[in-house]
């Protein structure tokens, strides 16, 4: 054990990782064994389909995790972007284009609205969030009238932005995610945004008291979350159809079990983008599997609370063992 | 002087990385004062906890009242009549005085709480400590010095044995000191033991029996107090490290340019009208009793808490500084006294805490430039002879000497002309210590300005050019160090003022 | 003692800030809408009212701890569902689904309580996860079924009586206030008067001291999430009364109205401080919003908008007061 640690590869990689992977990889044979017909590219696809909108979704909330917070109006938020674009796009007739950047401009909207109220006013991150989580299913509702909003299928005007996720059958959607965790991991290892993100999720005040503006870089961890989620939004609606309002809390616990599990700590100060990208990859092939299995959606909220526990738990006694 | 009732035999305990208890032994009769004396970092605290319960000793045998005994948790040592006031005040801020006192064993009728009775026994209380506190205000709204009150009334309260008073008199006015030494000597009259933490020799000198003294986790010896030197206990103390010595005379050149100048700052309760004067090269020293402000002035100039009113002058011109990025700007640099919390970012490496002050000057365009930063840092492990296999290690693995050098590697970095060190060798051990002071007169001498505030006395008259004196946040005197005494500065410093 | 309070300072103490608020509102919605005036509309808003109120009193207790507990809209869900089932489709007495529903509050609760105080993970993620895992439990336990519990005439539908009472002349008294009232002073008691709720005050201000106080803080931290489980699982039975038929996959958000009605109601966010009273008072405000809202033109989604920013408003406030009075005592 001692020799695989020590490993050169398995040492750069990181451990954790390593591990990571091996679970995903053991537990794709497994669901191939026990499922029948789970070993086809229907399922890989399905798997994928999930990890594109889930994969943004926790790349954004690794960000906010990195600084100490939490933002657990992620889910929420996403619907709120696909309704309100998908509606400007139905009701107004604004080019599908114009559509994607609303997309993300509410997602932008909202992170700026966390973020300042988080960083310059102390709200507890857990209190905004919360709000607005309500605030996302409100504004979306009132500005649907309560009605479901259908993205244009891939043959009709303007659904052109589905080969985004797939085209002919090409995961066009999985380089776009990779690419964008690249640049994720670039933001956060080699840039003064990511470097202050993560020393201040350790120790703000020291950070505060180098004459850093703490505030300001912390609001950022927020907005990026929030362009972050607008992008999620536009793979959710890419690969699915119909956004109907007051729904979307159900994927808060998931993409934040992606991030957990992928090392980054709920302390701050420690993240994770190769992690967070495969715990995503696991929780997707999970719901996957479950669903071809013929369960429903409950259990797998049952099981990513259970995960999210267990993986939280093991980096509290890790920190503890540690001091 | 009454029979043993306490005795501590080879008391050891490691945390990792540090041999914090190396065989200790201490005594303790009853109707006896015993100091137990050390530098920073000795050990004091830490065989106290293991004697409350707090921290579970490796090894070593505790012998109380005739038979070993071993407390899990301070309520049990408690139970057994053994309380500590601790230096970090423990009171619950939300609960007033007499629900503090009272905590954990409220009286009862039924479930209901008598409170009444709470707030009659906590005036026995105070009238019995001769003290004027009213039970029913809340905790959070009393002076730190009442606080304390409060602490050694909740321990009379317990019907204790053994009483340990841990720095008691860091936070005291000389009132509030004599104050208590009435209660010591009352509660020594009740035949009771009492442990004093301390390291002001006065004090030791005016209010104890016995003297045991402890250096770097070891046991050194137990002295009689009467028949006993200062400089005994002093040598005992220090061991045979030898200290850079005290300042006779300032080394700053006459007529050095003033390089900053603080003019009627006044910021919170603690900082009133403080105005004083900086020159380059000059080892400012502040001095005053815990809670005199000198912190708050420190944070106030530097803009970590907003101030009321006051101009401050950098080079001869105004400077606006309103948040730490304002007073870094302006080539100030802080060293808390608390590293772990304002100074380090204990989970980063050495190169990144080396650059957080100046991420922008190791920029290659959006992205940081790893090897040039790397290079910086590795300049001043080298320049300050930081002890480290390679600047990635992380912080959390050094000792506290050695954080503190890459606090002030941070600044250095930075290029900053004026440093403010609070407490610069707290927690850092003996020998390292010196090298902080060599450090410090080395950067003086390169033309640095630094204002030192300490708390130990040696520390103030060995580094300093010239002396502030605060007292309850205002400025009480300022002499230079020809003409600084002990008593001269103690005398400034507990001078009430009103 | 002089307890003398001049009348700025009974202003300045957000309890009373919120009576006016809440008698504030009810004239404004009452002077706006005549249908409002209607004794009906008094009848539906407090049946509606009453497991916000348990809620919220619950959920006082972890706030106050420092923490909150996000499970108890979903979990009152699930304990509605799972007593309905019992009840509806497997034919027990109401009192056992009452009884069953109020225990597997406890049991959530404790578990809440262990997840928090013993394995140390932060309460808005813990009992996030409790709040999804409830979510799914209340439809699993319930086969996916949606449960009406006995309506008043059925029978079994004794227990809409706790709550209302139809006079001659289908006059409806709605006496579930009185016990509210009652469960309000009951438990103001327990925090001010008694150990636990002492201690649950002094864990939120200082832990570390409180423990150093030889209290056993895990046990006290443990039982107010286990207090804010039993509330939800008391509060499913009022729900079981107003809702006709519960959904499953339902009750997310309503944690929302909840907290805020404590928070408004004065129990600091950070924790340490707060009342049932401020809390009773509090879950008003929310309550008259959301039934009054409609009345006025207004869609019932502005509610969610509106109590997300009046919660944020409270915390400000909460938070600007805390900023003064360290710089008044420093």
């Amino acid at each position: 054990m001692e020799k695989f640690k020590n490993n050169v590869f398995v040492k750069k990689v990181g451990f954790n990782r390593v591990v990571l992977a091996g679970v995903l990889i053991l537990m794709y044979v497994i669901f191939c064994v026990a499922i029948k017909g789970f070993a086809g590219s229907a399922h890989l696809m399905g798997t994928l389909n999930y990890v594109y909108f889930l994969g943004f979704l926790s790349l954004a909330v690794t960000f906010v995790i990195a600084t100490g917070g939490i933002d657990f109006s992620i889910g929420p938020v996403m619907f709120c972007c696909a309704l309100i674009a998908g509606y400007c796009f139905g009701t107004y007739k604004v080019p599908m284009a114009v559509a994607l950047i609303i997309c993300i401009l509410v997602g932008l909207l909202f992170g700026m609205f966390n973020g300042y109220l988080v960083a310059y006013w102390s709200v507890p991150p857990f209190i905004v969030s919360m709000a607005s989580m309500n605030i996302a299913k409100g504004v979306a509702s009132l500005f649907t009238k309560t009605q479901s909003v259908s993205w244009p299928r891939v043959e009709e005007a303007g659904g052109w932005f589905r080969n985004l996720a797939t085209a002919n059958g090409f995961p066009v959607g999985l380089i776009i995610f990779l690419a964008v965790a690249v640049i994720c991991a670039m933001l956060l290892n080699n840039t003064k945004v990511g470097r202050y993100i993560l020393c201040l999720g350790s120790n703000r005040e020291a950070v505060r008291l180098s004459g850093v503006n703490t505030k300001k870089w912390e609001m950022l961890a927020y907005v990026i979350c929030g362009i972050l989620v607008g992008i999620a939004a536009i793979f959710f609606v890419a690969t699915y159809t119909t956004v109907q309002p007051n729904y979307g809390d159900q994927y808060n616990n998931e993409a934040i079990a992606g991030c957990v599990m992928g090392g980054t700590s709920m302390a701050g100060g420690l993240a994770s983008i190769s992690g967070t990208v495969i715990g995503v990859i696991i929780i997707s092939l999970l719901q996957e599997g479950i669903l071809a299995t013929g369960m429903t959606k409950d259990i797998q909220l049952i099981i990513t609370g259970v995960i999210v526990i267990v993986a939280v738990y093991a980096d509290v006694v890790a920190r503890r063992r540690k001091n | 002087m009454g029979e043993e009732i306490l005795r501590m035999e080879e008391i050891d305990k490691s945390f990792p990385g540090v041999h914090a208890l190396d065989h200790v032994h201490f005594n303790l009769n009853r109707g006896e004062v015993h100091a137990l004396m050390g530098e920073n970092g000795a050990g004091k605290s830490t065989l106290m906890k293991v004697l409350t319960g707090i921290y579970k000793k490796d090894s070593g045998k505790i012998i109380y009242e005739g038979k070993e005994v071993e407390f899990h948790t301070t309520r049990e040592a408690q139970d057994a009549g053994i309380v500590i006031v601790h230096q970090e005040l423990n009171m619950v801020g939300d609960l007033t005085v007499a629900q503090n006192i009272f905590i954990g064993r409220e009286f009862t009728n039924g479930i209901k709480i008598d409170d009444k009775k709470m707030i009659d026994e906590s005036k026995k209380l105070f009238d019995r400590l001769h003290i004027e506190i009213n039970p029913t205000e809340k905790m959070s709204s009393l002076t730190v010095g009442k606080q304390q009150m409060c602490e050694i009334a909740k321990a009379i309260s317990h019907n204790c044995k053994v009483i340990i008073f841990d720095e008691p008199s860091a936070a005291l006015t000389e009132k509030e000191i004599q104050d208590l030494f009435t209660i010591i000597r009352d509660l020594r009259a009740q035949n009771l033991g009492i442990i004093y933490i301390s390291h002001r020799m006065d004090e030791i000198k005016v209010i104890t029996d016995r003297v045991t003294v402890m250096r770097d986790g070891t046991y050194v010896g137990t002295l009689i107090t009467k028949d006993s030197t200062k400089d005994d206990i002093v040598k005992m103390m220090v061991g045979r490290v030898i200290y850079e010595p005290p300042k006779e005379k300032s080394m700053v050149a006459p007529g050095a340019p003033v390089v900053l100048k603080v003019e009627h700052l006044n910021a919170g309760k603690m900082v009133k009208n403080v105005s004083f004067e900086l020159h380059k090269g000059e080892i400012l020293g502040f001095s005053g009793l815990m809670g005199a402000g000198r912190t708050e002035t420190a944070r106030a100039i530097f803009g970590a808490d907003p101030k009321q009113s006051g101009d401050i002058y950098i080079n001869g011109k105004k400077a606006d500084i309103k948040t730490p990025e304002d007073a870094v700007r302006h080539g100030i640099g802080y060293l808390s006294e608390d590293r772990k919390r304002y100074g380090i970012v204990v989970q980063k490496s050495i190169t990144e805490n080396s650059t957080m002050a100046c991420l922008e000057e190791y920029m290659n365009g959006i992205f940081i430039n790893k090897g040039k930063e790397k290079k910086a840092a590795e300049k001043y492990i080298e320049e300050l002879a930081t002890k480290t296999p390679s600047a990635d290690q992380l912080v959390v693995n050094l000792s506290g000497g050695n954080q503190q050098k890459v606090v002030i590697a941070k600044w250095l970095v930075k290029n900053c002309d004026i440093l403010i060190f609070d407490e610069p060798t707290r927690g850092i051990d003996v020998g390292a210590k010196n090298e902080i002071y060599k450090l410090m007169n080395q950067l003086a001498s390169q033309g640095k300005s630094i204002i030192m505030i300490s708390s130990e006395m040696q520390e103030i008259l060995r580094m300093s050019d010239r002396i502030v004196i605060m007292c309850e946040g205002q400025k009480t005197g300022e002499v230079k160090i020809e003409e600084a005494t002990q008593e001269l500065i103690m005398d400034k410093a507990t001078r009430n003022i009103n | 003692m002089t307890k003398k309070k001049s009348a700025l300072g009974v202003l300045s103490n957000q309890k009373y800030i919120v009576i006016l608020v809440v008698i504030a509102l009810y004239i404004f919605f009452f002077a706006a809408s005549v249908d409002f005036r209607k004794y009906t509309t008094m009848v539906t808003l407090l049946d509606y009212s009453y497991y916000y109120v348990l809620m919220a009193i619950g959920v006082s207790f972890p706030l106050i701890t420092g923490g909150v507990d996000l499970s108890i809209g979903t979990g009152m869900v699930c304990y509605a569902l799972v007593g309905g089932y019992l009840v509806h489709n497997v034919g027990l007495p109401v009192w056992v689904g009452m009884i069953v529903a109020i225990l597997f509050g406890c049991v959530i609760g404790l578990l809440n309580g262990v997840l928090v105080a013993i394995m140390n993970l932060p309460p808005f993620l813990a009992t996030l996860c409790t709040c999804m895992i409830t979510r799914g439990l209340g439809s699993l336990l319930s086969f996916k079924n949606a449960i009406p519990w006995p309506t008043a005439k059925q029978p079994g539908g004794w227990f809409h009586s706790i709550f209302k009472i139809t006079m001659a002349g289908n006059t409806k008294i709605p006496i579930g206030f009185l016990w509210m009232i009652l469960l309000v002073v009951i438990m103001a008691f327990v925090l001010k008067h008694t150990k636990f709720g002492r201690y649950t005050i002094a864990i939120g201000s200082n832990k570390e001291a409180t423990l150093l106080s030889g209290i056993n803080v895990k046990f006290y931290h443990i039982m107010a999430y286990v207090i804010c489980g039993l509330f939800a699982g008391l509060a499913a039975i009022p729900y079981a009364s107003a809702i006709p038929t519960i959904q499953p996959g339902t009750g997310a958000g309503m944690e929302l109205d909840a907290i805020g009605g404590a928070i408004v109601g004065g129990v600091s966010a950070t924790g340490g401080s707060g009342s049932i009273e401020g809390t009773f008072f509090g879950v008003y405000v929310i309550c008259l919003l959301k039934v009054g809202l409609p009345f006025i033109g207004l869609q019932a989604n502005w509610q969610q908008v509106i109590t997300g920013l009046i919660l944020i408003g409270a915390v400000m406030i909460d938070i600007v007061k805390k900023r003064r009075a360290v710089t008044a005592a420093a």
